[in-house]
């Protein structure tokens, strides 16, 4: 076995040849091995993201949702059912007393039109192997005191006169008064109704004689000239403040299937008993709201005068997976029906298809039985994400290849370079060994055997450093954001010109609960298959240098051995 | 008595630029088991084509080298490099030596026939050139006389027939040159083994029984 004698001296006695070549193999094998894996751990997180639905079981979504910027193209009934779907109530006189405390949540669709729960029969076995309904409604919580909206008109008491004429005289009327007393006297003796036609008639005659000279220098008229009061009233001003959240109902008789899911509770329970909920972990974050507290619902009494008011009481956090259909609050879906008094309403279907190859072609057939619905699938979805995750994970999946290829490319070249000019640099050596009787399939074995050794130094060392690479990525810890748009959005109807400054509350507010903003750490996994092409990156490197530099070797002569240096 | 070496005729041309430079013209040559040959020309005078033509290494433009009978410019590089292994031993001007391995290593480099006891033989032979004591060491720690031996230990690991030798003294000051000389010397009368030495030089004379003169790719024999 003298080759391996050989070997072992030709690499330990040129130690910094075999090092530079495995270091350079080494750093390319780590490099595809830390760019695969970070770009596995990317599509990873991305298409958590992009399938959103796949987190909740499902493949499917069905819902009414109206395209705010669509809204001036819906039908007459379509409008109506929205606005009728997104009243707030605006008479808090109705409330209770002016200067009373109130609070009052009221509940909305949104964009997100409900509809019948029944419409989930429509849902036959072979489409759909399992579904669970939900209902999410954008909630305007007021709070503050009852304002009193007082507006006083006063009208009458002007005074008219007519100039150029002296009023009467205390005789004048004195004997104006008799002149009438004794006319209905006459009257009344001739048996005639003063009251009478007649006997008005009469009595003006016996004033119109006792009236002085003066006035009787035919009719004065006076015309008081028409005008119009306008006033604006503007809104009175309390201490009135307005909130939005969102809350979602729950089909709780699925737990594999649903907005939320049991294994995404992060701490405390899921429901487990009446006025439970669950929030959502953002919520609970933005509002220091936390397991054991509890959140009170005041609704407006059907009757339409007080309100009532129920208390619910957190039992979990969860961190929704949805993120096309988040909400804040989480109840379960009768609760919420109850609440918002929509029984039997809900507004999204989630679905899981009983063929999951053929989810597209399930989908168009829900379109089909659920006429004006939308049906969504992961791919719709998809292209509501955008942000720092989708970026990077486009970035990632355009220049992997390329830049897999270039430092492949480049580490073979150089790799070759160096062994080539070292064998180069061997060519009397090798003349000798072909003069002293060596063949050239032994002197090929001895170069490709050196650089093969080389390449699994450069593999080991490769994949150390890639696992390296790998666990610092994942120490840095290095968090990627997707926003999400929200399917549904709150808008505001139904409110008369004069509240204005409540729209404008209420927009300023409604805006955060809009699309949900997901922040994913790039989780980068140590997978053998990638490891494994990293090593098997070195290993080709060498055998291709391996390759050309026992190809240059065997060509060279014998007679090189006698070449003077 | 047929030669050991027979050339014929033997001529090597090269071409260099546009003209052809005749380095070994029309030689004619026989060299009998036994013989101490040496040949002397200056230099380019084409005797180390000569030597390459001789040991195998190249093969000649036309003209016939016979070894043993054989016609050794019709075989193929594999065959060339069997005979060179088993029938020829090359001693360099320049030593030659794998700069990586030990004395012993680079002797046991030219085991032909591989198997058990090639350190001992490889120990043996270098015990023969006087060397034992440095065998486990590096060319790079070695002296130039002691590189020479350690060469000349390799060149007779397979107990060749021929030994062919370039300059072998070339690199060496006089004394140590002799003493490679000397070895050689010993050889050729011990062991019939025939030597080839070609120089430049005349020093190598009195060594030989056959001198023979290199003059523009042409020989000149030349009696002793």
């Amino acid at each position: 076995m003298f080759y391996l004698t050989y070997l072992k001296a030709e690499l330990l006695r040129r130690w910094g040849k075999t090092t530079i070549i495995a270091l350079g193999l080494a750093i390319a094998s780590a490099i595809i091995i830390t760019i695969i894996s970070a770009s596995q751990g990317l599509s990873a997180s991305q298409d958590k993201v992009l399938n959103p639905l796949q987190n909740v079981g499902t493949d499917i979504l069905v819902s009414r949702s109206v395209e705010t910027e669509k809204m001036s193209e819906l039908d007459e009934a379509t409008r109506t059912e929205l606005a009728s779907e997104n009243r707030v109530t605006t008479d808090l006189s109705k409330l209770g007393k002016a200067g009373e405390s109130f609070s009052l949540d009221t509940f909305m669709s949104g964009t997100m039109l409900t509809f019948a729960s029944s419409e989930t029969k429509k849902l036959t076995a072979d489409l759909a192997k399992e579904y669970a309904a939900g209902l999410i409604l954008n909630v305007t919580h007021q709070e503050g005191k009852i304002p009193e909206i007082t507006a006083e008109f006063q009208t009458g008491g002007e005074r008219f006169e007519i100039p150029g004429v002296t009023p009467l005289t205390d005789a004048e009327r004195a004997a104006l008064d008799a002149a009438r007393q004794k006319a209905i006297a006459d009257l009344q003796a001739k048996g005639i109704d003063p009251q009478s036609e007649e006997g008005r008639r009469a009595v003006r005659d016996a004033e119109q004689a006792a009236m002085p000279e003066r006035f009787k220098g035919g009719p004065s008229s006076f015309t008081a000239p028409s005008r119009t009061y306008r006033q604006t009233l503007d809104m009175p001003q309390t201490d009135i403040k307005t909130e939005s959240y969102t809350i979602a109902g729950v089909d709780t008789s699925k737990t594999d299937i649903g907005l939320i899911l049991p294994s995404q509770i992060t701490e405390g329970t899921y429901f487990k008993a009446a006025d439970q909920t669950v929030i959502n972990l953002s919520y609970a974050q933005k509002n220091n709201l936390k397991v054991g507290d509890s959140i009170t619902i005041n609704v407006q009494n059907a009757s339409g005068s007080g309100t009532s008011s129920k208390k619910l009481s957190i039992v979990g956090i969860v961190d929704p997976k949805l993120y096309t259909n988040t909400a804040d609050i989480y109840v379960p879906l009768a609760d919420l029906q109850t609440m918002a008094s929509k029984a039997d309403r809900i507004n999204i279907i989630l679905i899981k298809a009983t063929d999951a190859k053929a989810v597209d072609a399930t989908s168009e057939k829900i379109a089909g039985l659920f006429t004006g619905a939308q049906v969504t699938n992961s791919k719709d979805t998809a292209s509501k994400v955008t942000g720092s995750l989708v970026s990077a994970a486009s970035l990632m999946n355009r220049f992997i290849g390329l830049v897999s290829i270039i430092i492949i490319l480049a580490a073979f070249i150089i790799v070759s370079l160096i062994t080539v000019f070292s064998v180069n640099k061997r060519t009397q050596e090798i003349g000798t060994l072909k003069a002293i009787g060596w063949k050239n399939p032994s002197i090929i074995r001895q170069i490709f055997l050196e650089n093969l050794v080389i390449g699994i130094f450069g593999a080991v060392l490769g994949v150390g450093l890639g696992i390296g690479a790998i666990l610092l990525l994942n120490h840095f810890n290095i968090t990627f954001s997707a926003n999400v748009a929200s399917s549904s959005s709150n808008i505001v109807q139904g409110f008369p010109g004069f509240m204005r400054g409540f729209r404008e509350a209420q927009s300023a507010t409604s805006s955060a609960s809009i699309g949900t903003t997901a922040n994913l750490k790039l989780n980068v996994a140590l997978d053998y298959l990638i490891l494994l092409i990293g090593a098997a990156v070195a290993i080709a490197g060498s055998v291709v240098a391996g390759l050309i530099a026992s190809f240059r070797a065997s060509k060279m002569k014998p007679q090189e051995a006698l070449r003077q240096l | 008595m047929t030669a050991l070496i027979e050339l014929k005729d033997l001529t090597k041309l090269y071409k260099q630029g546009g003209s052809t430079i005749r380095a070994v013209d029309g030689v004619n040559l026989s060299v009998q088991k036994g013989d101490f040959l040496v040949i002397i020309g200056p230099s380019g005078s084409g005797k180390s084509t000569l030597l390459q033509l001789l040991g195998c290494l190249d093969k000649p433009t036309s003209g016939e080298i016979k070894i043993d009978d054989k016609e050794v410019n019709k075989l193929n590089d594999g065959k060339l490099a069997e005979l060179r292994q088993h029938k020829l031993g090359f001693i360099f001007q320049s030593f030659n030596l794998i700069p990586t391995l030990t004395a012993r290593q680079n002797v046991e480099a030219a085991i032909a026939k591989r198997g058990k006891g090639d350190k001992n033989k490889a120990l043996e032979v270098l015990e023969k050139v006087g060397l034992a004591q440095r065998a486990n060491h590096l060319p790079s720690l070695l002296s130039g006389g002691e590189q020479q031996r350690v060469a000349t230990a390799r060149a007779l690991i397979n107990d060749p027939e021929i030994i062919l030798a370039d300059e072998p003294t070339g690199n060496l000051d006089s004394r140590t040159g002799r003493e490679i000389l000397d070895i050689l010397k010993g050889l050729n009368r011990e062991k019939k083994q025939t030597v080839i030495i070609v120089t430049h030089s005349d020093y190598a004379r009195e060594f030989a029984n056959k001198v023979v003169e290199m003059k523009d790719g042409k020989l000149h024999s030349e009696k002793k």
